[in-house]
């Protein structure tokens, strides 16, 4: 009888913390389902403020429609048709068949008095631009803000930046030379020099792992990327050992230390610049619905859609890219002709000057 | 006409060879010093960005070269004229321009020998530096721009020192007005960029001053 109660009082006491237990748990997923409801609310609600506000802010407005591009804006001086007739064929150009969908996302711009003194209504929508602007900048504005579309997080993950187009691309590519030629990696520098497998490396296109090591080839540019970029990061705690060997030349630790990152934290080796203009190379080589191809599949790899954008395979794009980069080699320094002719033009005149000097003259 | 011209050359020679002799120097040093450490055989490639910034900062010493040899060479040559009050150049058997076209161009003859260093020293420190792929060497443009730099200078200096005091007095007063005008127009909030404007006409384009300006890089990409 005695070993019934006890088992009893046994089964009684283990049950009373799993039975806590349960509540608990039940008491978090109430918590929890509180808080997506509310959260549902809020998003409802931001959705009805945004709403009014674009009616607010689109009130007594026009609707300027160039090509695909819709401009909402309220009457002024500002050159806008003439901008969007110059941004739309720069726009169209690069998202080709994709670029139709740019009348569901309509730009909504209020036109302003430069004065800043004036005072108006704060709108919470669209840009405000001052209604004396011209029409270059006018253009750049439009070119700049525009909204990529079907543009997903990964591809712009990997871009580091928005894709829209640049009325300079020239500009674009010889910065990428710039950086082929002078950024201190042996990465990079291979790159420059033809290995098409190590312009895939610098890109971060295809396989991520072992990056460390191709990313940062010699031990000096891990020893340097140690102390230099992490060596804060590194220095407190158990990474702080580590540190110090690494600062001794010792590369292992280096490497370790590298490794231990958390993904995605490395530095990258290139800009923005170089990503974005292999880009633009896919979608030049791809044709009118090479940008359509490339927003397509968000869930694929970089490099197979980048190929796939492109209609080719990713080394034949990668060096027509790094062909086109090396075509945008910055000019030369020497002196162009007419400045050799004004320098020894001016030899002359101050030449003549000093023989018709006042000192001379009786 | 040419014993004449080698004797204004001789005693303009007398009267500058210390300016050209460390001139000559200085402007052969300058592209070594420029390169030093590119030739280093542990230099590898990722030195690139390093080397670029020592060039550019040594870069920043051609013109000032440029601008203290024409100085110092046109001040050189008008100094003992200017002392013996022109005396001498009046008792000289030919016109004063000729006199005067003499001089000049003794200073171009005797500059030569610090574009001549400059040329050297820069064709020597290219040939025995490691320069890193996608960087190249200019000498040879370095040296025109050099040469150019060095003739404007002189030939403005010459002009100044050929003058009198009076004119020397009435570019300095338009330096100044010039100076004032900006200052009063600043206080004023008025819109006016006269040093703008000086900057366009005589550094930017075709401009007197615009050889001095730009990129002296004697290694670049």
């Amino acid at each position: 009888m005695s070993r019934v109660l006890g088992l009893a009082f046994a089964a009684v006491l283990v049950a009373s913390p799993l039975r806590g237990q349960d509540s608990l748990m039940l008491r978090l997923r109430n918590r929890a389902d509180s808080l997506l409801s509310t959260w549902r609310e809020a998003q409802r609600l931001a959705d009805v403020a945004d709403s009014l506000e674009r009616v607010r802010a689109t009130a007594g407005s026009d609707t300027i429609a160039v090509g695909a591009l819709r401009i909402i804006a309220n009457p002024s001086p500002l050159p806008l048709r003439e901008a969007a007739a110059r941004a739309w064929p720069a726009i169209d150009s690069l998202y080709g068949s994709a670029a139709e969908d740019l009348v569901q996302h309509p730009y909504i711009i209020r036109a302003v008095d430069p004065d800043s003194g004036v005072r108006r209504a704060v709108l919470h929508v669209g840009v405000e631009l001052p209604w004396d602007l011209d029409m270059r900048a006018t253009t750049r504005i439009l070119l700049t803000t525009v909204t990529p579309p079907r543009f997903d997080i990964g591809l712009g993950d990997w871009l580091g930046a928005t894709l829209r187009p640049t009325l300079r691309p020239g500009d674009e590519q010889t910065a990428v030379y710039l950086q082929l030629v002078t950024v201190p990696s042996e990465a990079v520098r291979g790159c420059f020099v033809g290995d098409i497998a190590r312009c895939r490396d610098v890109l971060q296109l295809g396989d991520s792992t072992g990056l460390v090591g191709r990313w940062y080839v010699t031990p000096a540019e891990r020893e340097a990327l140690v102390s230099g970029v992490f060596g804060d990061y590194f220095a407190r705690g158990g990474t702080a050992p580590s540190l110090q060997k690494c600062r001794q030349h010792d590369d292992d630790a280096c490497t370790a230390l590298l490794q231990s990152l958390p993904p995605g934290s490395l530095p990258r080796l290139l800009a923005t610049a170089a990503r974005l203009s292999l880009v633009r190379e896919a979608l030049r080589a791809g044709g009118r619905n090479a940008y359509s191809r490339l927003v397509a599949h968000p869930e694929a790899s970089i490099d197979t859609r980048l190929a796939s954008a492109a209609t080719m395979d990713l080394d034949s794009l990668v060096a027509r890219w790094r062909n086109g980069v090396l075509a945008a080699r910055p000019v030369s320094l020497a002196l162009p002709w007419w400045a050799g002719v004004a320098a020894m033009g001016w030899t002359a005149f101050f030449g003549f000057c000093a023989l018709r000097s006042s000192r001379w003259r009786l | 006409m040419t014993a004449m011209f080698r004797a204004v050359l001789y005693t303009q020679w007398k009267w500058s060879r210390l300016i050209v002799v460390l001139g000559t120097l200085a402007a052969f040093a300058i592209p070594l010093l420029s390169l030093q450490g590119a030739a280093r055989a542990d230099r590898g490639a990722v030195q690139a960005q390093d080397l670029l910034r020592s060039v550019q900062s040594w870069g920043s010493l051609y013109p000032l070269l440029a601008t203290a040899l024409g100085l110092l060479m046109a001040i050189a040559a008008w100094a003992p004229d200017h002392r013996g009050r022109h005396i001498h150049a009046l008792t000289l058997p030919l016109p004063r321009w000729e006199y005067v076209l003499l001089r000049f161009g003794a200073g171009f003859v005797l500059l030569a020998a610090p574009i001549a260093a400059v040329a050297i020293g820069a064709l020597l420190a290219s040939l025995t530096a490691t320069i890193p792929p996608g960087l190249q060497a200019y000498p040879i443009a370095l040296a025109v721009r050099f040469t150019f730099a060095v003739f404007v200078a002189y030939a403005v200096f010459f002009a100044v020192s050929a003058g009198t005091a009076r004119t020397a007095g009435i570019i300095l007063g338009v330096i100044a007005a010039i100076i004032l005008v900006q200052v009063v127009a600043g206080i004023a909030n008025i819109d006016l960029n006269v040093f703008g404007a000086a900057q366009t006409v005589f550094v930017l384009g075709p401009g007197p001053l615009a050889v001095f300006t730009g990129r002296w890089m004697l290694v670049d990409v």
